[in-house]
């Protein structure tokens, strides 16, 4: 087996807020291989954006940091690399498209000046070809008249367009890997297919591998091969989108899948009862306890889960669930 | 006025345009069609869903129906009124008859009012019964949305956006509405969330015999809620039916789309759905064309759409559809 691309082991990132310290990723590890993709799923405030923002070496300054355990990309060591390296990283290897497009854009320049700094800053280019290029990324990401549509403004766009654009400035240097965080909550579905679409048919020709976070497990069964769903912190369950969709081990997963309308195959008129998950994802004060963070929404919880953490659990088929009752799940 | 008295809320021909200042100062006003020329009716204890993507109507449709914004044209009729005429004292009263919940429980409620107060103000407006009265009813409604009495007390900043959108449906619920219209009730909620709301307003339905409007993009929460579906596309009703004909036989090509769209986790839906993607984006409301408006995005449009509106037409029993290409045989154009 070669060496996957990106290796997270027992990775902890600390948040210091008001109330102290508390670990918003809490003992995290994970393995992305060469042009595979991977979603993150679960409600918000689970820690999906941090794992993001702790791989690009953004995460918020002064308050944030990696505490323990490694993130390796390539044979690089990233948790201690200097902002000077992980700017380069971030140019050339690893590409964040972000929650809201709008807010990700910067108002005053055009879409083309955008993805034309991006190009020269990283590889060199003179102004005319930086120029040409983003003509290019742009009709790529397919916006129509892309030459004229270069000079607009972000607000001269769509939804669905900015985040395109979005697309294409993350795409302009060839990342090893996209890490797209919910890139499609805010758009229509018949937009969010055409970017699904889109990214689909960049992971084809570039290779890249893509992390996807999202709370949609349909789009999770869509996009990704294998899932991390999280909770608080932690790593719920994790293993191949099919087989946790059928199986799932964990009562979080199990719950997710379970209390969302989908639409079937065929519709009959019978309509029960959704799922339902009581309660609420705990705040940052709860992290990091010695217990399952999961215990006060669970239906299947012991004294055993109040009492201490539950170690992962391996299933055939690389499967993995973090419950002391996942045989029974 | 509707002849079938099972028929609760009965809209007709409802048309809402805004004036947009263009072009200096001179500039002719032009108008915006958001909603234009849109008919429907829901049964009494049934839930009606108005889907279609941002910006076609959806919001100002409902808003006009509870003359939130005023309706350019059209009539409303609710419970054999005529709503849209009512004024004064019959307005307040009829008024109380319909009720709205919205989409951001965050934004939604005021800041510095308790939640009792919140859910009772509306009983209060209305000047019902004595004041022990209405305090019992507010009791009954923290009850009937599965909020404790002790939270009467708290403040909307005090509670989960969950447990605010509760506070919302119980102030909706004070003044024994019949008809509820919902916008967006769970867009801003998480997953788990969302179904603890969806469940909750079904049993109120079903405990209240409340009959719904119900807005949403989420098709698989429509899917869920509703029993008939009304399609808008730029303002326009472009197919309207039952919720099994309209899932299980789509027949407007945007429908069918729209539909193709929703990613799902069944593996057979996946396995047997041809994804349709409709590429570009839907044109400038101040500049429609003069066809068909889907029709720069529609994959199989032809020389006709152009030029001709294609207008709402019965295809088979409680299914229309304004497409040219769909016919009494109802037969999707994209199947
Ligand atoms: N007060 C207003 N003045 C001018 N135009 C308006 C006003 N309110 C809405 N519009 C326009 O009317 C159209 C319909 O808007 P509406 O809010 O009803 O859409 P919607 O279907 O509810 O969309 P969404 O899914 O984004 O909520 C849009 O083009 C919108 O920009
Ligand atoms: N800048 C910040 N300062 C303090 N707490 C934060 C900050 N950003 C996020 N958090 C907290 O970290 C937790 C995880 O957040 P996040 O990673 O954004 O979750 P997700 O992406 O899964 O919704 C939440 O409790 C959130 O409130
Ligand atoms: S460890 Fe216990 S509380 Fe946690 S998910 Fe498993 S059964 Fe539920
Ligand atoms: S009328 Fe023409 S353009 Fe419009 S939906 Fe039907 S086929 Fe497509
Ligand atoms: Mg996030
Ligand atoms: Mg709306």
């Amino acid at each position: 087996m070669t060496a996957p691309l990106l290796k997270v082991e027992n990775l902890r990132i600390e948040l210091t807020t008001r109330d102290g310290v508390a670990p918003v990723i809490d003992d995290l590890s994970f393995e992305l291989g060469a042009g595979e993709s991977i979603s993150f799923v679960g409600e918000s405030g689970c820690g999906k954006s941090m794992t993001a923002l702790g791989i690009m070496g953004l995460l918020p300054e002064k308050v944030g940091r990696v505490a323990s355990g490694s993130i390796n990309f390539a044979g690089e060591e990233l948790s201690t690399a200097t902002e000077k390296r992980m700017r380069e990283i971030r140019g050339n290897d690893i590409s964040m498209i972000f929650q809201e497009p709008m807010t990700s854009l910067n108002p005053v320049y055009t879409v083309g000046e955008q993805i034309a700094e991006v190009l020269r800053a990283h590889q060199n280019l003179s102004k005319a070809a930086a120029w040409a290029s983003a003509i290019e990324l742009l009709d790529a990401v397919r916006i129509p008249n892309a030459q004229r549509r270069v000079s607009d403004y972000p607000f001269q766009m769509s939804g669905g367009q900015r985040q395109r654009v979005m697309i294409a400035i993350a795409l302009a240097c060839k990342p090893k890997i996209l890490i797209a965080d919910e890139p499609t909550t805010a758009l229509d579905v018949t937009i969010q297919a055409q970017i699904f679409d889109l990214l689909n048919d960049m992971k084809r020709q570039t290779g890249a591998a893509i992390i996807m976070i999202t709370h949609d497990m349909g789009a999770v069964a869509e996009m990704a091969e294998r899932m991390i769903v999280m909770y608080a912190g932690r790593n719920a369950e994790q293993g191949p989108v099919e087989q946790i969709i059928e199986r799932p081990r964990h009562p979080y997963s199990k719950g997710l899948i379970a209390c969302v309308p989908h639409i079937m195959a065929t519709l009959t008129e019978e309509r029960r009862e959704l799922t339902e998950v009581a309660g609420i994802v705990p705040s940052l004060r709860e992290f990091g306890k010695n217990r399952c963070l999961f215990a006060s929404r669970c239906n299947m919880v012991t004294q055993k889960c109040l009492d201490k953490r539950p170690p992962e659990v391996a299933f055939e088929g690389q499967q993995m669930s973090a419950c002391w009752h996942a045989e029974a799940v | 006025m509707s002849d079938d008295p099972e028929v609760l809320l009965d809209v007709k021909d409802l048309t809402v345009r805004f004036g947009v200042k263009r072009g200096g100062l001179f500039g002719e006003p032009k108008y915006l069609y958001a909603v234009d020329d849109i008919s429907f009716q829901i049964k009494r204890g049934k839930t009606l869903a108005i889907v279609g993507e941002s910006g076609s109507g959806k919001t100002t449709a409902a808003l006009a129906v509870a003359r939130l914004v005023e309706a350019y044209k059209g009539t409303v009729d609710l419970d054999g009124t005529d709503f849209l005429t009512l004024e004064d004292e019959d307005l307040r009263q009829a008024r109380a008859k319909m009720q709205f919940i919205f989409q951001d429980p965050y934004s939604s409620l005021n800041p510095r009012v308790r939640a009792e107060k919140i859910v009772r103000e509306p009983l209060d407006n209305l000047e019902s019964g004595a004041k022990e009265d209405r305090q019992q009813i507010v009791d009954k409604l923290f009850e009937a949305v599965g909020l404790h009495p002790e939270q009467q007390r708290l403040f909307p900043h005090q509670f989960s956006g969950g447990q605010r959108q509760r506070i919302g449906i119980a102030r909706a619920l004070a003044t024994q509405p019949d008809l509820i219209i919902c916008d967006e009730p769970v867009s801003a909620l998480d997953v788990a969330v969302q179904a603890q709301i969806l469940n909750l307003l079904r049993k109120l339905q079903t405990d209240f015999g409340l009959t719904f409007l119900f807005i949403s993009h989420d098709l698989g929460v429509v899917q869920h809620m509703c029993d008939t579906i009304v399609v808008m596309y730029m303002g326009k009703v472009v197919e309207y039916a039952d919720r099994l004909s309209l899932f299980n036989n789509p027949l407007h090509p945007y429908t069918v789309a729209l539909l193709s769209a929703v990613p799902s986790v069944d593996k057979k839906r996946r396995a047997e759905m041809k994804r349709i993607l409709i590429p570009g984006d839907p044109p400038d409301p101040l500049d429609l064309p003069k066809g068909c408006r889907f029709a720069n995005r529609c994959p199989v449009a032809i020389e006709r759409c152009k030029t001709e509106q294609p207008i709402l037409n019965e295809v088979a029993l409680g299914h229309q559809v304004a497409c040219h290409l769909v016919d009494e045989r109802a037969v999707s154009p994209l199947s």
